[in-house]
């Protein structure tokens, strides 16, 4: 095979960010981090199938719902403004409380203050409710679940979580993943 | 022509046929090299054009989430595909994220290219937007080249190489069939002239024969006629003895006067059989052609006209005789002879008619342009002699063998077997044909042609000066 040339020296703004992510943080290094993480929040969306009955209709809103204020410095509103999901645009809520009729679509749980983490994810259980947690706000993991790897955002995902949400995860997410649990004992990646 | 031939004609193969044929061969073959060639390279940017969609739909998850290294390792999947000289994966924001190009090669545009794009001569250009959920995230381009002429060639040379050998084959079989066309051809013309030489060598063999026979039966008439004369000769010699002394008894016997009548008669009958063997003797001496002919100027209708009476009374009241004499012409012959052998002729109708009969005597003038070939007649004017009988007629052996002397049908001591030999001699001495027609239970007709003779001096002339003398 003759020798490749590759460009890595080109990098997208987000790629830019994962690098640098390497560095103890800093302000400004949390600031590009926040935004990577804001923009991955909405991005998952296009990777996940919703059940039918999620949506009243082919473009009636994609609830994005954040539980207390937004972790992110703000950033979560700068990345979705705008954004759609297929066609239905992205609303994002600010919520005291996860709640089972809060009819999210994606909600972010960082489990403060108010609600635990542990009791949000409970009550959104069941429901077609893609719970997204922040292994920077603890250990408890929702069915996606922010980790750092070598200086990069990355995630891990629970599926067996996803399939009692009623949600399907396409393969290509799963195959940039750190780990997966797939419901079987033992085989965790 | 034959249905046969005229098919065999139409099928026939010529060069031109063939060269058609090849030619129209090799313009088959290069029409289906360019036709799989033309589908080879549209199944070959199809199959770019997939891989292209392959890509797309398998980076969309790495480009959206930023990992490189994933977009990287999908696009070098495609460096397996020789023909694929480069490829490259652009974002959203039109830049290029993850790219390969081989050694040697253009590079890639620094961002997104427009998708109408070209990629020049020999090169195809597939640009694929990578999209999740209609969602647009970036775009696939992938350059490929297309494969060298010399090696599409090389694809196409066993179809071409058939078509050609093809085309050979049809000029061979042309060249073959024409060969044996020619050499069938010869052969035939060969077999011609073999079966006429060989029917031409039996004409030859069986005229041969033919002459071979007339001489065994000329010599044998010649040994005959020889012996036959000789002893005719002494035999005439005695006789003429016996008869000088026949007289003188005679003339003793009626010197003395003795009366003894019985004696006479004795004598009488001797000198008459004496007389008999010596007219044999004539006839014998006639076959054998030892005795001098006189030939003069006849004419046989006037020479029959002059034996009716004799015929007559020779041939007896049981038989009815038709004269039917219509020759004007003269001919040339000993008539004396020739009386002969009309009466000879006569008696033997008459014995072939025991029971009755009619016999006709005919003459006719015969010109005959062409003459006869088959008897050796010549082309000229001819007086004809036919005598006919209603009798038993001749079996094919008899008739051969009735111009042999001495072979004879009739009874012991009725027939001396000399009268048909010796009007057949006489008739040849004389420069004529006798002919024997004849069947068993049909009657038999004899048929004589004697050469006309044109007389310098009118016969009439000669009997007014005889009359005046």
């Amino acid at each position: 095979m003759p020798p490749l040339t590759h460009t890595r020296g080109r990098i997208v703004p987000v790629a830019l960010a994962i690098v640098l992510f390497a560095l103890p943080a800093r302000a400004a290094d949390r600031s590009l981090e926040y935004a990577v993480k804001a923009t991955f929040l909405y991005k998952f969306a296009s990777f996940v199938e919703w059940p039918q009955s999620a949506f009243e209709n082919e473009s009636s809103p994609f609830n994005l719902c954040v539980v207390g204020p937004d972790p992110f410095g703000g950033r979560i509103h700068d990345a979705v403004t705008g954004q759609t999901v297929g066609r239905h645009p992205i609303v994002l809520r600010q919520l005291a409380k996860a709640e089972a009729r809060s009819n999210c679509h994606t909600i972010l749980v960082s489990g403060r203050p108010g609600q635990p983490a542990a009791e949000a994810l409970e009550v959104v259980s069941g429901t077609p409710t893609l719970t997204v947690t922040d292994s920077a706000f603890g250990p408890v993991a929702g069915i996606i679940h922010l980790v750092i790897v070598n200086g990069r955002v990355s995630f891990d995902i629970d599926n067996v979580a996803a399939a009692r949400n009623h949600l399907v995860i396409s393969s290509k997410l799963l195959a940039l993943a750190r780990r997966v649990n797939t419901a079987r004992p033992g085989k965790t990646q | 022509m034959s249905l046969r031939q005229r098919l065999q004609k139409r099928l026939t193969f010529t060069p031109l046929h063939a060269l058609l044929g090849a030619v129209v061969l090799l313009a088959a073959g290069l029409l289906v090299s360019a036709y799989q060639d033309r589908i080879f390279r549209a199944q070959q940017n199809r199959e770019i054009r997939a891989q292209g969609e392959i890509l797309a739909a398998s980076v969309t998850a790495a480009l959206v989430f930023g990992d490189t290294k994933a977009v990287q390792e999908h696009v070098n999947a495609l460096a397996i595909n020789p023909e694929i000289e480069a490829a490259g994966v652009y974002d959203m924001q039109r830049i290029l994220v993850a790219s390969f190009v081989r050694k040697d090669r253009p590079a890639l545009p620094r961002s997104t290219p427009e998708r109408t794009a070209t990629a020049g001569r020999g090169r195809t250009l597939v640009i694929v937007p990578v999209t999740e959920k209609d969602a647009a995230l970036g775009t696939v381009y992938i350059r490929a080249i297309d494969e060298p002429l010399d090696r599409r060639l090389t694809r196409y040379a066993a179809i071409m190489l058939l078509a050609i050998m093809a085309a050979m084959f049809v000029a061979f079989m042309a060249a073959t069939q024409r060969t044996l066309r020619a050499a069938n051809a010869q052969l035939e013309a060969r077999a011609v002239a073999l079966a006429e030489t060989n029917r031409l060598l039996e004409t030859e063999m069986e005229e041969r024969s033919k002459t071979e026979d007339a001489l065994r039966q000329s010599q044998k008439m010649e040994v005959v006629g020889q012996l036959s004369g000789g002893l005719a000769h002494d035999f005439n010699n005695l006789l003429t003895i016996i008869q000088g002394n026949l007289h003188l008894l005679g003339q003793s016997l009626e010197r003395d006067q003795s009366g003894q009548s019985e004696i006479q008669d004795y004598v009488a009958a001797a000198g008459e059989a004496v007389e008999r063997a010596s007219q044999l003797v004539r006839r014998l001496l006639a076959f054998a052609r030892r005795q001098p002919l006189s030939p003069r100027s006849v004419n046989l209708s006037q020479l029959a006209t002059g034996m009716e009476k004799l015929i007559a009374h020779s041939v007896g009241e049981a038989v009815h005789i038709e004269w039917r004499l219509d020759a004007t012409w003269q001919t040339l012959c000993d008539g004396n002879q020739m009386e002969n052998v009309i009466l000879n002729l006569a008696i033997n109708a008459r014995d072939a008619m025991p029971d009755g009969g009619t016999l006709s005597i005919e003459t006719a003038d015969r010109s005959l342009p062409d003459g006869v070939r088959a008897r050796g007649i010549a082309p000229g004017d001819y007086v004809e002699l036919k005598v006919c009988d209603t009798g038993v007629g001749m079996t094919e052996e008899v008739r051969k063998r009735a111009g042999d002397p001495f072979f004879t049908t009739k009874p012991h001591g009725k027939g001396t077997g000399l009268g048909l030999s010796t009007a057949l001699a006489f008739i040849r001495q004389s420069g004529g044909d006798l002919r024997i027609e004849t069947e068993p239970g049909n009657g038999t007709t004899i048929v004589i042609l004697l050469p006309r003779h044109f007389v310098t001096e009118p016969q009439e002339t000669r009997a007014n000066l005889v009359g005046s003398a």
